[in-house]
C-alpha cells in the first residue's frame, strides 16, 4: 500500500480537481488516474478518476452528433471545458467505494480488483484512511516474485 | 413518407433501431442525492429504478428531484418516496409509431424497453434518440428535395430552415431577485425546463432544472435568490438565424434549448429547443411531413 496520497474535498471544482492530479502526479512521480474524496472531517465520501471526469465532458446530445455529418463541431471542447469547470467533485464522484484494511491479504485484493473492475483500493484502519494500493503495486510486486 | 398502404417511416423503424442503453440504474433505496448526481454525472432527466430481481418498478426524473427540492424532502431520503412508479414500456420489436403513440397519449417522453425477461427493462426510448434515427433516414431518402435541388450532390445540405420558423413562444420570466421557490412553481405551472430570469426588464440569466437540482444537492435553501444559481448570460439566437447554426449553438453548449431573440440579444421572443430543430430538420423532405413526429 502507499501511505504517500494526496486527496481531494467534495466541494472542489473539476478544474481543481484536475489541477490537483497534475500536482500529485508531479509530487509521486507517476500519473495519477484516480483520487480519493475525503471530506473536512477526514472522511472517505468518494473516489473521483479521469473516467468520471471523461463522461462529463461526454456531449449530451453525443447520439445525434453522428446523424448529423453536415454540422461542423469543431470547437465544442473548448466550450464543454468552460462548463465543466463549474461542476463539483462531489457531483461526480463515485461513492460505492470498496475498501480494504491493512491486514487484507494480497490475493483477496487481486480477486477484488478482478471481479469488480477497480484500480485502486482505499485502506482503512478502524475507519480512518491511512493509505491506498494501486493496481500497479500489487502487479510489480506479484511480478517481482516471478522473477526472483 | 406516407406509401399507398397507409404506413409511413415510422412504422417501418423498430424500437430496437432507435433505443439507447441504460447507462445508470439505482435501487428503490437509493438516496435521492445519489440520484441527482446520476442526472447530472450522466446528462440524462431520469433514472430507472430497479427491484431486486432487476425488474423496473420506478423512475425518477428531474422534475421528480426538483419536486423533493421544492417540497423540502432531506436529500438523504430514498427514491422511493419521489419516484413515479411503474414505468411505461415499450418492445424491441414494436415500430416507432406505436411507441409514439404512447408517448404522446401518455404525455411522458421517454418508454423503456422491455426484453425477454419479465419486467426487466434493456433500453430506453426518448424523443431525441428518434429524431437522430430519422436524421439519418431523411438524409439519405433519395426523395430528399433539398438533394434534388442541388447541382452537385457531394456538396453540404444547404440550409432552408430560419430559427423564426421552428421557435416556439417564450414561458414566463421571473425576477433575479425571487426565490427559487416562485422559480419552481412558475417552472411546474408551465411545464418548462428553463425559465428566464430578468433584471430591470432586462434578461439577466436562465434557470434550468439541472440548476435547480444541483442546488438541492449543494444544499442552497429553497428562499435563496434565483441569482443564486443562474447561468449567465442567456444564451441566445437570433431569430433570422439559420436552423443549422442554431442547432450547432445548442450543441456546442451542450443546452437542450435557446433563447430566441430578435435584433438584440435583450430582446428576447421565442424559444428553440434541439429537438424541435433536429426534427424539423430531419423531415427536410417536405414530402416526408406526415412523417415528422408529432410530440
Amino acid at each position: 500500500m502507499e501511505t504517500r496520497f494526496r486527496s481531494l474535498l467534495p466541494t472542489m471544482t473539476v478544474a481543481e480537481a484536475v489541477l490537483a492530479f497534475e500536482n500529485a502526479s508531479r509530487t509521486l512521480g507517476r500519473r495519477v488516474f484516480g483520487m480519493m474524496v475525503i471530506d473536512e472531517d477526514g472522511e472517505l465520501v468518494g473516489m473521483i478518476s479521469m473516467y468520471d471526469i471523461l463522461v462529463l465532458m461526454r456531449p449530451k446530445h453525443i447520439h445525434i452528433w453522428g446523424e448529423m455529418k453536415d454540422i461542423d463541431v469543431t470547437g465544442f471542447i473548448r466550450q464543454n471545458l468552460q462548463r465543466a469547470k463549474q461542476i463539483q467533485v462531489g457531483d461526480l464522484m463515485s461513492t460505492d467505494i470498496i475498501t480494504i484494511t491493512p491486514e487484507t491479504h494480497l490475493l483477496s485484493i487481486v480477486d477484488i480488483m478482478l471481479r469488480k473492475h477497480v484500480r485502486r483500493l482505499p485502506v482503512l484502519d478502524r475507519g480512518k484512511v491511512v493509505g491506498i494500493v494501486h493496481i500497479s503495486n500489487v502487479f510489480f510486486y506479484l511480478m517481482e516474485q516471478l522473477l526472483h | 413518407m406516407t406509401r399507398s398502404d397507409g404506413t409511413n417511416v415510422l412504422s417501418d423503424i423498430k424500437v430496437r433501431e432507435a433505443m439507447r442503453k441504460i447507462p445508470v440504474y439505482l435501487s428503490p433505496d437509493s438516496q435521492i442525492e445519489l440520484a441527482v448526481r446520476c442526472a447530472v454525472k450522466f446528462k440524462i432527466n431520469a433514472v430507472l429504478i430497479i427491484g431486486q430481481g432487476f425488474e423496473a418498478v420506478g423512475v425518477i426524473s428531474k422534475t421528480d428531484l426538483m419536486y423533493a427540492y421544492y417540497a423540502g424532502l432531506p436529500i438523504s431520503a430514498p427514491v422511493a418516496v419521489v419516484m413515479r412508479s411503474p414505468p411505461l414500456f415499450c418492445r424491441l420489436d414494436d415500430s416507432l409509431d406505436r411507441a409514439l403513440d404512447v408517448m404522446r397519449e401518455s404525455k411522458v417522453s421517454r418508454l423503456y424497453v422491455l426484453g425477454n425477461a419479465p419486467g426487466q427493462a434493456v433500453g430506453v426510448l426518448s424523443y431525441p434518440d428518434i429524431v437522430g434515427l430519422l436524421y439519418r433516414y431523411c438524409h439519405k431518402c433519395e426523395f430528399n428535395t433539398l438533394r434534388s435541388k442541388r447541382q452537385d450532390r457531394t456538396s453540404p445540405v444547404p440550409d432552408i430552415f430560419k430559427v423564426c420558423e421552428v421557435m416556439g413562444p417564450v414561458s414566463l420570466s421571473f425576477r433575479a431577485e425571487d426565490s427559487l421557490l416562485t422559480v419552481m412553481e412558475g417552472m411546474s405551472a408551465s411545464g418548462e425546463a428553463a425559465l428566464i430570469l430578468d433584471e430591470n426588464g432586462l434578461p439577466v440569466g436562465v434557470v434550468s432544472k439541472t440548476d435547480l437540482i444541483l442546488a438541492y444537492r449543494h444544499g442552497v435553501p429553497t428562499t435563496a435568490q434565483a441569482r443564486a444559481v443562474m447561468s449567465s448570460p442567456v444564451r441566445s439566437c437570433d431569430k433570422d438565424e439559420t436552423l443549422v447554426n442554431a442547432i450547432q449553438k445548442m450543441i456546442f453548449s451542450d443546452l437542450h434549448r435557446f433563447f430566441v431573440c430578435r435584433g438584440n440579444p435583450e430582446n428576447i421572443v421565442g424559444v428553440i429547443s434541439l429537438a424541435d430543430a433536429a426534427r424539423v430538420r430531419s423531415g427536410s423532405c417536405r414530402a416526408c411531413m406526415p412523417s415528422r413526429i408529432t410530440l
